[in-house]
Formats: structure tokens, C-alpha cells, sequence
């Protein structure tokens, strides 16, 4: 399932796909037909990782648009449920079945909303599994990490 | 088969083709996606005279003008051959000398913003710029370019971007300078005035804006694949492929996975891939590494000083993967129409053929440098020939 070359340069982004895929792997090898299926969840609203916080995405173009850029919509909530303000978004991602990154670099701006954040600059280039990860700081020294499947 | 049915009824099919419909409802929706009339000319804010009708045929004047070089032999139509879609056959260009990379055509160009086989530029105008001065290319300068349309177009010039600098003044402006020529070119250019590096600055950026709003009017034309996909959708008279043309596509659309790159009306995703191509005439070119990073310094770039672009305008620059060990030899990835009629391929026309083509897509090797993003995939000698065969179908007419 991945075409491995000798060379080796990685980046950050490459290397977590890279371990998204491998987690896949490992559950799939512990025997849950599931498990696949459980690694490319669809949902986009989800708990960051280590259950800091709640956060939802959504394009606002719909329906998501191809080779054309866009942005999406990042409501950001602690787990209480309580808007999150002046975080540090920072999004990357790509297909993890075609060893390449997002195609853009897109940036992400608070809004005047409360807990309301954009994801500027977002191009997608091809169907397929795409992944988001997006790593959250706040000023208060909060730090997670989200992980989105967008299948198109 | 109820679902087929409810998708053929939503897009109005039902009823309309007396012949079975080899597409599932899914697959038609692809097939519109690739169809010519899904095709749009972007806008261009960084060139405010991009649909403008006599900066078009100014611009038809200087891309056919071999003065703009420096053994007066060489326009943009000498690689740019009129009647070969504006590309040529050999596997690099050939200007003053021989270039590193394959020409590009121009029709699909019109429609993207990355120029080039590494996106080094992000405009038609910023692109028809680079050649100019070119050592193998044109070998000219911006500042004879200057004085060229002085001499010949400056009346026409005027009428359109306003009056030209003083360039009879030939100790503020020389013969010869640019600040990426040759020695002699560049001390020239050195020697000048900020204040008169930006007058003629702007001339070449007008020049370039001109031969731009000229290759904008080169529309691409449909093909037989164009009225296909019409005719399914009773957009014209119905179109019949042959059997292995009707294969061939779903060869492209299914198992070759071609789609992944070569998608929408272009046949191209736009962006960047690198296939693992071998190293070719320009050898150990880096491609969109080194590319992004020359589109992101140019000052002819949409955020520079002679873009017409207002903030906010240039999201394809500004949102720019900037990462260049991600995109080590990732070249663009190239319209599909007309490819049959296009050979060599590839970005230093590696290939001689299709079939060279899909060779390469059968082995999928190792990258010479970086990492390649295509996985091996088997065609029999059937499967090949039907590919072949709706490419065909991209054919210019």
C-alpha cells in the first residue's frame, strides 16, 4: 500500500500522514475489520485528541468546490462546550494514498464571532480521502491536535 | 439499477437516448465535468488590460515579431508554432540556443494561473516575460524591448498604457541592460536610476500584459470527446465513440485512475506532481521547488508593483505551498487535450510516445530525486490501445 522510496527527505506534515497511516496499519493488524473504516471517520465535528477540544469544520462553498480555493469555517469550543478565543490554528494535511500534502497552504483567521475562526486558501485538486489536521494553542497554554477525513 | 435509474432522471436522460446508457448516473456526472462547455476564461486582476481588444492586437504583433531577439530570428511563434497548437515536436525548445524544458502550449495556459513547468510565474503576462530574456531563448533585454516599441508600436503603445519614457536619452537609458542579462546587460542595468529601472520596469510589464491579452482570444475548440459528452446530455446531436474509444474512457475514468491528476474541463487538476520522471534534457531540475520560490521573488508577480491586482486578489501566490522538499521534481501537471497530436511528452520530452507514456505509468519508478506519487499500474496490450484510442478523442480539430 505505499509505494516506499530510499530517498528520504520528509517534512513535519509528511511524516504525520505517514503516522496516520501507520496507526491504520497497526489497528488493522489487531484485528478490527473496523478499523479502516474508524481511521477515515467522515464526521467533522470531533474531540481534539487529548479531549481539550471540540471543534467542527465546514466549507463554506458547497458543494466543495475542485482546483478552485475556498474557505472553510472552524468553530472552536473547549470541553465544556465554551467558545475559544484568540487560538493558534495552524491546518495542514494531504492524501495519505498519494504521498503529497494540500496543494495550498491555507491559513487560518480569527473572525469577530467568538470561537469562530477561517480556514483561508483551501484548493482541493482531486477526489479522493483528504486529510486536515489541524494543531490548536491558546494563550493559556492549551495544546491539541484535531485530525479530519474529507472524502470527495 | 433503481438508483441508476433516479440519477439518469435527475439529469434529464431518461427518455432522452433511444441507445442504452453505458454510464452510471456517478460516472455521468464525471463525464460533464470534463465536457469543454464546463470551461470558464478566469478572470485576470493582475492585468487590467486582459480582455482589452487592442491590447490584444498589439499583443498579436509582438508575439509574431522575431526583432525581439538577439539574432532577430526568434518570436514567441517560432516554439509557439500557430499551427501546432502553439507548442512544437522537439523535446526541448529551441531558441538562440537549446533550452532544458519541453514547450508548453498556450491554449490551455490561458486558463490556469501557474505558468511554466514549475510555476515560476503566475500570470500569462509574468510568463511572457521570462522567455524574453532568456539566454537560449529570445536573449534579449527588457530595456531593448523598450526601445523595439518605441521604435515600431509606439503610437499604439501610447494610446494604451500612456506615454513612454524619454528612451532617446541614451545615457539614462542604454541599448542593452537588464538585471538578469549578461554582464554586460546587468552593470548597464546597475547603472541606472531606480526611478528609470521602474519606467522601462513598467514598459516590459505592459508588454507582457499585451501579448497576454492576445493568447486569452486562443480559445480551445471541442473535440469529438467535447460532443460526446454534449450529445449525452442533449446539449447537441448525439456522438457515437468507438467501442474501444468508449473502453479507453472508462479505462481513463476507472482503473488507470487518471482522473486523480487530469481532471475537469482541462484534463488538468492544475497543480504540481512529481511522476518520477527520468532526469532528461534539464537533468537535475528541481521543478516546483525552485519554482515556487522564483514565483514568490518575481516582481512581476500578481502581488508586485506592475500587478493591476488588489489585495486579496492573488490567493493562488498567496496561499502558495512554500515547502519545497514536498515538491522536490514536481513539474505541472499538463492539459490532456490534444496530448495525441503533442508528442514528445513530459517536461524535457523524455517520452517519444503515448506508449512510452503509459511504459512509465506501468513501472512507476523510483523518483531520481524526491519522491514520486504514482503507484504501478497494468495495462494489457488491448487495454493500451484502447487508451490510446480516447486520447484521440482529445484531438484538436
Amino acid at each position: 500500500m505505499w509505494h516506499e522510496q530510499i530517498d528520504g527527505a520528509e517534512t513535519g506534515s509528511w511524516k504525520r500522514l505517514r503516522t496516520i497511516a501507520a496507526a491504520a496499519f497497526g489497528l488493522t493488524l489487531a484485528g478490527a475489520a473496523a478499523a479502516a473504516t474508524q481511521v477515515r471517520d467522515p464526521a467533522l465535528t470531533r474531540t481534539s485528541e487529548q479531549g481539550q477540544f471540540r471543534v467542527q469544520i465546514s466549507s463554506d462553498a458547497s458543494p466543495i468546490p475542485m482546483r478552485r480555493i475556498h474557505s472553510w469555517t472552524i468553530r472552536l469550543a473547549d470541553d465544556g462546550g465554551h467558545s475559544v478565543e484568540r487560538a493558534t490554528i495552524k491546518v495542514d494535511g494531504g492524501m495519505p494514498e498519494h504521498h503529497h500534502g494540500l496543494p495550498t497552504q491555507p491559513e487560518v483567521a480569527a473572525t469577530e464571532t467568538p470561537g469562530v475562526y477561517k480556514i483561508n486558501g483551501v484548493r482541493f485538486s482531486m477526489t479522493g480521502w483528504w486529510v486536515f489536521n489541524l494543531d490548536i494553542a491558546t494563550p493559556d497554554g492549551r495544546a491539541d491536535t484535531v485530525t479530519f477525513n474529507v472524502t470527495l | 439499477m433503481r438508483s441508476l435509474f433516479y440519477g439518469l432522471v435527475a439529469l434529464g436522460l431518461v427518455g432522452a437516448a433511444s441507445a442504452p446508457m453505458p454510464w452510471s448516473a456517478e460516472e455521468l456526472s464525471v463525464l460533464r465535468t470534463l465536457w469543454i462547455g464546463a470551461l470558464e476564461t478566469p478572470a485576470d486582476p493582475s492585468n487590467r488590460y486582459a480582455d482589452n481588444p487592442q491590447a490584444a492586437e498589439l499583443g498579436r504583433a509582438l508575439f509574431f515579431d522575431q526583432r525581439l531577439s538577439a539574432n532577430g530570428k526568434v518570436a514567441c511563434a517560432s516554439c509557439h508554432e500557430p499551427d501546432h497548437s502553439f507548442t512544437d515536436a522537439r523535446p526541448v525548445g529551441q531558441g538562440i540556443g537549446q533550452g532544458g524544458r519541453r514547450t508548453m502550449p498556450i491554449q490551455p495556459a490561458t486558463y490556469e494561473t501557474w505558468q511554466f513547468w514549475d510555476g515560476r510565474a503566475d500570470s500569462l503576462w509574468a510568463q511572457a516575460l521570462g522567455p524574453i530574456e532568456n539566454p537560449v531563448e529570445h536573449g534579449f533585454t527588457r530595456m531593448q524591448v523598450a526601445h523595439l516599441i518605441q521604435t515600431h508600436y509606439g503610437s499604439r503603445y501610447e494610446a494604451l498604457f500612456g506615454p513612454l519614457p524619454d528612451l532617446a536619452d541614451t545615457r539614462r537609458f542604454p541599448e542593452r541592460a537588464s538585471p538578469v542579462g549578461d554582464t554586460g546587460a546587468r552593470s548597464a542595468w546597475a547603472a541606472m536610476s531606480e526611478a528609470d529601472q521602474a519606467l522601462v520596469n513598467r514598459v516590459f510589464a505592459n508588454f507582457g500584459k499585451a501579448i497576454a491579452a492576445y493568447e486569452r482570444t486562443l480559445d480551445l475548440k471541442p473535440t469529438r470527446f467535447d460532443d460526446y459528452v454534449a450529445g449525452l446530455f442533449g446539449e447537441g446531436q448525439p456522438v457515437e465513440l468507438t467501442t474501444d474509444e468508449m473502453e479507453g474512457l472508462q479505462l481513463f475514468m476507472g482503473k488507470g485512475q487518471c482522473l486523480q491528476c487530469h481532471n475537469g474541463p482541462l484534463l488538468t487538476n492544475g497543480g504540481f506532481a512529481n511522476t518520477g520522471v527520468p532526469l532528461g534534457g534539464a537533468g537535475e531540475d528541481t521543478g516546483r521547488a525552485a519554482g515556487v520560490r522564483a514565483a514568490l521573488a518575481d516582481p512581476f508577480n500578481c502581488d508586485g508593483a506592475f500587478s493591476d491586482a488588489k489585495a486579496g486578489e492573488c490567493e493562488e501566490l498567496d496561499y502558495a505551498v512554500r515547502d519545497e522538499l514536498t515538491q522536490m521534481r514536481a513539474f505541472k501537471v499538463p492539459s490532456l487535450r490534444g496530448v495525441a497530436q503533442r508528442a514528445p511528452y513530459m517536461h524535457a520530452g523524455q517520452f517519444a510516445s503515448l506508449e512510452e507514456v503509459l511504459d512509465h505509468y506501468e513501472r512507476a519508478p523510483l523518483a531520481p530525486m524526491g519522491r514520486s506519487e504514482i503507484h504501478p499500474v497494468s495495462f494489457n496490450r488491448i487495454e493500451r490501445r484502447q487508451l490510446i484510442a480516447f486520447l484521440h478523442t482529445l484531438d484538436e480539430r
